[in-house]
């Protein structure tokens, strides 16, 4: 007896069906608070895995279309977490084809490239427009052409076509900046981005300088580019803010 | 939400129409040379003409009282023959020079022109008038350092 005396009065001293009663009682408040949080909880927390994206640059076909100098042809996928973090990968395929305008110099290259990086949404509303900020590693290697069909020597005058085919070079670069996303219809979505370029590494053959870097634009020490991206958001993410607007 | 639209689509075609040429503006490729007599720099006080062997282009033309040269090299030629000529007061004397080198394109840009930069092997004379010929920097590029001391008798 002494063993149960441990609070006002013992349990010992309760009879058997009031017991039972207050175990339900007890049972039934806990369960009762369960469901008032349930609501709560769910208002809050976004699912870890959002959904999915797949998107291309719209720039970069526009500019081989027009026949512009140089363009990045690019697609990417994208995973949406917490509606905060996305986790980036983005594959493309540079093409320039550049002759120069008094020397007759040309440079040529098509080859691949790859980012990973991460997108943050600052926007905290789930409202189908996100601003994102925007970090990137991006990487290629390629091999480039350089040719003067009429390259002369101006003072022993001899004149020869001059081609240096399938020079290699690598190039690794960061891209930093913003970008803004908006809903056109149901799942899909049309992003815009503006990025700051800074090359970290080029290996180059001795006395060929590559004009221009799959992924990065024109070689140079920093750059700016920007995307327009059409995307096909899938997921819990697409479809929630339309839910929200109803 | 159409004024950002329309503002990030004309920053997006600004960027992509903006461009500029970063050519060397001193992109001369020249062979520098001293001359030297008895351990210390000399100039010559008679005329000096330089020539190129096979063509005889012209490259230094009755020059008087010169101590250093800036001579331009064949782009394609594995081997240079130069011939340095002197004409004084009843004299003159007649040498030639050799310089094996190798040549290698530099390439900067589609816009910039294109030259070739040269690394001397070896240098080699006849000995009418010069000593010998020393090689102080075998790079030839836009540096417009030394590249040869010729020694004179």
């Amino acid at each position: 007896m002494k063993r149960q005396k441990t609070c006002g009065y013992t349990c010992a001293d309760v009879p058997t069906g009031r017991r039972t009663q207050l175990l339900l009682l007890l049972l039934c408040m806990i369960c009762l608070s369960l469901h008032a949080e349930e609501p709560q909880k769910k208002k809050e927390k976004n699912p870890v895995f959002y959904g999915v994206a797949v998107s291309a640059d719209l720039v970069g076909f526009i500019m081989k279309a027009a026949d512009a100098k140089y363009a990045n042809m690019e697609v990417a996928a994208r995973i949406n977490l917490l509606d905060k973090f996305f986790p980036v990968a983005e594959l493309g395929i540079g093409d320039c084809r550049r002759e120069g305008a008094e020397t007759g110099n040309t440079f040529s290259t098509t080859a691949p490239y790859m980012r990973f990086g991460l997108n943050y949404n600052f926007n905290k509303k789930h409202n189908g427009n996100r601003l994102f900020g925007i970090f990137r590693y991006g990487f290629s290697s390629f091999k480039f052409d350089i040719a003067n069909e009429s390259f002369s020597d101006p003072v022993y005058g001899t004149t020869a076509p001059l081609h240096m085919d399938g020079l290699k070079a690598t190039a690794q670069w960061l891209e930093f900046g913003i970008g803004v996303e908006t809903k056109l219809w149901k799942f899909i979505r049309l992003g815009w981005s503006a990025r700051y370029n800074m090359r970290l590494a080029l290996s180059r053959p001795e006395g060929g300088e590559p004009y221009f870097i799959p992924g990065f634009g024109k070689n140079d020490d920093s750059g700016w580019g920007g995307n327009m991206n059409i995307i096909f958001d899938i997921g819990k993410g697409s479809f929630k803010s339309s839910k929200e607007k109803k | 939400m159409r004024r950002v639209r329309l503002l990030i689509t004309a920053l997006t075609l600004l960027l992509a129409s903006c461009e500029s040429y970063d050519c060397t503006l001193y992109n001369y490729v020249g062979l520098y040379g001293s001359f030297y007599r008895g351990g210390s720099a000399v100039a010559i006080s008679d005329t000096l003409t330089i020539t190129s062997g096979r063509k005889g282009i012209v490259l230094l033309n009755q020059a008087v009282g010169t101590s250093s040269l800036n001579l331009p090299m064949s782009y394609w030629n594995e081997e240079d023959t130069l011939v340095f000529s002197i004409k004084g007061n009843g004299y003159q004397a007649r040498d030639s020079v050799w310089i094996a080198k190798s040549n290698l394109v530099h390439y900067e840009s589609p816009d910039c022109p294109m030259t070739l930069f040269h690394t001397i092997q070896s240098v080699g004379s006849t000995n009418e008038f010069i000593d010998s010929i020393s090689i102080i920097r075998s790079s030839v590029n836009y540096e417009t350092t030394e590249n040869l001391r010729i020694y004179l008798r």
